[in-house]
């Protein structure tokens, strides 16, 4: 893809998030100004952008939000919800465009039709400006372009080019009229400004006064002498249609940047002409340059005429003027020349009369050339008093700092590495040992340690530092509930204020993409079945308006967040009668489990509350798939609820998921990973005290009776243990409940960069993923969970 | 009432007809150093704007108008507003 | 060496500029407002500044009449780039400062051209 393509792709990611997010902050505070102009110059930098690329539709409909946008902060228009939704669904449409872009590096062929009815909308605040149906969307080998007709010469030279250089870099066109209405108009009851001023789309409108005005005294004010040329982006159709009592006054023709070019080649060849017959190279000079001297010309005699330009600023005009008076093949000598002699120069290679200098009289010769002489006194850093600072709580107002975009695979690739020299780090451990045992060598053995451990630590700083760059602030998680709370409410005629706490708590990015899903489905369970409607809230006395309330904090290696509601809470009695109608609990579950016990059923498979299943939440995904997906992230959720006040849902998920700590132990010869942090601790226990109680070996450890899982048998391996050797038994931890796993081995603990399964192995629910050892081997990392499951099965 | 003449200074108010444009000239010509404001006009028919840019009255407020102020003001304002040259000089 | 300094907010149209210079030989360097750049402009000189208006913190009438004061006080020529065009932006740039008043998107031939023909003072090479 081209860089300048994906630098835009990239660059409206983020503006398309600040105009989401600015647009949903600003229905809430219609009135802040700060917001409305970010929100604005988003869509302003779109519209500028874009036009840098073959995507017209997409140039206009940002435009059209655009207007709608300037309207607002001119307070001009109040932003209402219809206008936020017209300005979502636009922003929404140009996502899905850029999706296409992405793939295809065009719109889609349907844009110019999607964007047609959102074009309208977006106008319609603004006086229903009707947009074109524009010839612009008709194949280009229909369009007809007109040759260019001589009258274009009073829209000015410097907008043709201009607008010569947008339609070309757009493939674009426009409309041009020429309106000469009859002297005699007046009498008809026509008012030919009026009639112009309806022409839909005006893009510039420019008055030809009489070539002589009529001595005052004699000046007959029924006459009409003005006539009108207009650039429009309205169809012929439609100029046709407006004009449509006076066709015989105008002329209309299409053009486009081409066709504006050649016009103005044909106007500059013969203004050459009229260049001082000092400049005998001027019939050779390029026409586009000379087009493009002059308007640097024009801008210095036009910066003479609106303002007094003095020191730097004279300079700088004087050297401007000099640069575009040689490119025009007339050399200038302005050395000292004050503003008149400049404006004198500009007039004369321009070939136009010296004009009275504009109302302001021309000022005594200012000393500023002798001010000149002197280099300006280069102002040391910081002391420039005169800057605007930066609004000091404005979050980006740290000039000078870089921040660099990385694409996000660089990252993860660096953290592929950063496991990779962990993995070979960890292999010097083994040629320690190798050193020790095979080659007899305490001493290299311990030398080999040392360098082990010099490594280690820059390896961990090393991946502390990648796991930092990983880290994102919740904020991303949560950016989009405002969203989908504004439409969901709107949908369920609740009112609801969504409140987000902790927004720059930091987690990894996985963490962070990962809890998209859950939170989503927490959030949408809030809103169709926690939060109640207004009237049944104030007629349960509660403030009518719902408050929701996404919050996270760091806690240790961990982060916390949490769901929570003022609705109407869960009903312990109702869960438990529903759970035994559905056969998830027994008969002496119904009456013996507490309320917080019977809150947590709603995290059972298969179990719904609601009577109605609504369209928000869908069916066939409950609270168990939130448990499921949380689990897998090696997290945990809790609900707590109050009937009448409320649900709070808890996640508890690790900071980082990349690297994880596992304890290595084998049966049968074979290797198998334990998360370190389910370990609670390895014991031998000599054969004899194994005990059994229930057909379940147990283990007693300080007078509590923890079962034992034989690791082989659960797995189907081929071991039994020694009776002549202590068994070796792992003590963990899993869902608060302590078991034993009777294992052939112990081994160290290491850090290993978790891979899910893939291929055959992706459905062995057993496993949770693999990871690379440094003797070359593949580990295969255990899910107790199911492990147990499996046991229990076996059993 | 579109217009409010006063000796020196007018105000053009709202929507200023054909049926204005008589006395509206008849002002122009009386007054010495005329100045108009624009700020209340929403439109100027066809002949007002005409009397102005002949006679160049000095513009002493804008119009709020978008259309007068984008397109019609600077007609009345701009370095374009020589009137004894160029009839065909971009505004 | 010809240096340019390219001054607009958003990302893209600075990359589409500065490509067109750099490509055209000119050596480019970028600020992302104008604070940035008139900051920039304290510690380098450039012989050419290619201003966008409207931007945030220091919007680009700001930023070349700060390059023209004497904070800086750069005589090097400036070409404002801007969206809008509505009557009167191109004043504003004047009388702040600037050269030559261009809508955006700038013919890329014509930015070269303008920039070469204001930074040589010989016009074109060729």
């Amino acid at each position: 893809m081209n860089p300048l393509l994906a630098q835009f792709l990239a660059e409206a990611n983020d503006l398309l998030a600040s105009v989401d997010d600015g647009l949903l902050q600003l229905e809430r505070n219609p009135g802040d100004p700060e917001l409305v102009n970010e929100v604005f110059r988003a869509a302003h930098t779109f519209k500028g952008s874009s036009g840098l690329f073959d995507f017209p539709e997409l140039t206009r409909l940002t435009h059209a939000a655009e207007d709608l946008l300037d309207a607002v902060r001119g307070g001009r228009l109040a932003l209402d919800s219809g206008m936020a939704d017209d300005l979502l669904a636009a922003f929404d449409l140009i996502r899905g465009w850029l999706a296409h872009v992405t793939a295809h590096e065009r719109l889609p062929a349907t844009a110019g039709q999607d964007a047609a009815g959102l074009i309208t909308k977006l106008r319609a605040p603004l006086g229903g400006e009707t947009v074109a149906t524009d010839q612009g969307q008709e194949p280009s080998a229909v369009r007809r372009i007109d040759p260019p007709p001589e009258w274009l010469a009073p829209l000015g030279t410097e907008w043709l080019i201009e607008t010569a250089a947008w339609l070309s870099t757009t493939a674009s066109t426009l409309r041009f009229v020429r309106y000469l209405p009859d002297q005699d108009c007046f009498f008809r009851a026509e008012d030919p400004l009026h009639l112009v001023r309806q022409v839909p789309g005006l893009d510039r409108m420019t008055v030809i006064r009489p070539e002589q005005w009529p001595p005052r005294e004699e000046y007959d004010e029924y006459a009409c002498l003005l006539s009108f040329v207009v650039a429009t982006r309205a169809s012929t159709g439609e100029l046709e249609y407006l004009f449509r009592y006076v066709p015989d006054q105008i002329s209309i023709v299409e053009l486009d940047g081409a066709a504006i070019n050649r016009h103005l080649e044909g106007e500059e060849a013969e203004d050459l002409e009229t260049v001082p017959a000092a400049a005998p190279d001027a019939l050779h000079v390029d026409a586009r340059l000379a087009a493009d001297a002059r308007a640097v010309l024009t801008a210095a005699h036009r910066t003479l005429a609106v303002g007094e330009p003095t020191g730097t600023q004279l300079l700088a005009l004087i050297g401007s003027v000099t640069s575009a008076a040689l490119a025009l093949g007339v050399p200038l000598d302005l050395t000292g020349a004050d503003r008149e002699a400049v404006n004198a120069a500009v007039e004369g290679v321009l070939g136009r009369a010296p004009i009275e200098p504009a109302a302001t009289p021309p000022a005594v010769d200012h000393p500023v050339l002798a001010a000149l002489a002197a280099p300006p006194a280069a102002t040391p850093a910081g002391a420039p008093a005169d800057l605007p600072a930066a609004r000091a709580d404005d979050p980006g107002g740290q000039v000078g700092t870089r921040v660099l975009k990385v694409d996000q695979e660089k990252v993860d690739r660096l953290m592929e590495l950063v496991g990779e020299l962990n993995v070979a780090k960890n292999g010097l451990t083994f040629l320690a040992a190798a050193a020790e045992e095979e080659f007899g060598s305490r001493a290299l053995s311990r030398r080999i340690k040392d360098q082990y451990s010099g490594m280690h630590r820059i390896a961990e700083e090393l991946q502390a530092a990648v796991m930092d760059v990983r880290m994102l602030p919740l904020s991303v998680a949560f950016g989009r509930f405002p969203r989908l709370v504004r439409d969901l409410s709107r949908r369920l005629g609740k009112t609801i204020e969504l409140v987000t706490e902790g927004d720059d708590t930091m987690a990894d990015k996985d963490v962070i993409e990962a809890l998209g899903d859950p939170l989503v489905h927490l959030v949408r369970n809030s809103l169709d079945h926690g939060i109640e409607t207004s009237d049944e809230r104030i007629a349960a006395g509660k403030p009518g308006t719902a408050r929701l309330t996404l919050a996270a904090v760091a806690d240790g290696d961990a982060v916390l967040v949490e769901v929570s509601d003022d609705g109407r809470g869960v009903d312990p009695m109702r869960v438990k009668r529903k759970a035994y109608e559905k056969g998830l609990i027994s008969e002496e579950e119904l009456e013996s489990l507490s309320d917080t016990e019977a809150v947590d059923l709603v995290f059972r498979a298969g179990f719904s509350t609601a009577d109605q299943i609504s369209d928000l939440s869908g069916r066939g995904v409950g609270m168990d798939a939130v448990r499921a997906s949380v689990e897998k992230l090696g997290g945990t959720v809790t609900m707590r609820s109050e009937l009448g006040s409320g649900t709070v849902t808890r996640l508890r998920l690790p900071l980082s998921m990349a690297v994880t700590q596992v304890m290595v132990v084998s049966v049968a010869g074979q290797r198998f990973g334990v998360p370190v942090d389910l370990v609670v601790e390895t014991v031998r226990v000599p054969a004899a005290e194994m005990g059994r109680v229930l057909h379940q070996d147990v283990v007693v450890m300080r007078g509590e009776v923890v079962p034992v899982i034989d690791l082989a048998r659960a797995l189907q391996m081929p071991w039994a243990p020694d009776d002549s050797r202590d068994r070796a038994v792992l003590i963990v931890s899993v869902n608060g409940q302590r078991v034993g796993l009777l294992v052939e081995q112990f081994h160290r603990e290491v850090d290993v960069i978790l891979k899910p399964m893939e291929g055959l192995l992706a459905y062995a629910d057993e496993f949770s993923g693999t990871a690379l050892l440094g003797d070359g081997l593949v580990l295969l990392v255990l899910n107790l969970k199911e492990v147990l499951g499996l046991a229990a099965r076996a059993a | 009432m579109p217009l409010e003449l006063h000796d020196e200074n007018a105000s053009l108010i709202g929507v200023v007809t054909v049926d204005e444009v008589e006395q509206l000239v008849g002002w122009l010509r009386s007054s010495q150093r005329p100045r108009v404001s624009l700020r209340r006009c929403n439109h100027l028919h066809t002949g007002a704007l005409q009397a102005l840019l002949l006679f160049r009255p000095k513009i002493s407020a804008a119009p709020k108008d978008a259309f007068l102020a984008a397109q019609v003001l600077p007609l009345l304002t701009g370095a374009g507003g020589d009137t004894s040259r160029q009839g065909n000089e971009p505004p | 060496m010809t240096r340019v300094l390219v001054v607009d907010d958003a990302a893209t149209v600075r990359l589409y500029h500065t490509s067109l210079l750099q490509e055209a030989g000119f050596e480019v360097a970028e600020a992302a407002n104008g604070l940035e750049a008139v900051e920039a402009a304290m510690t380098t000189p450039f012989d050419l500044f290619v201003v966008d208006v409207n931007m945030p913190k220091m919007n680009g009438y700001a930023c070349v009449e700060t390059l023209r004061s004497e904070t800086v006080g750069t005589a090097a020529p400036v070409l404002m780039i801007s969206t809008e065009d509505r009557p009167g932006d191109a004043d504003r740039a004047y009388q702040a400062g600037a050269n030559l008043y261009m809508v955006k998107p700038v013919d890329a031939e014509r930015l070269v051209r303008v920039a070469t023909m204001l930074t040589s003072g010989k016009g074109p090479a060729a």
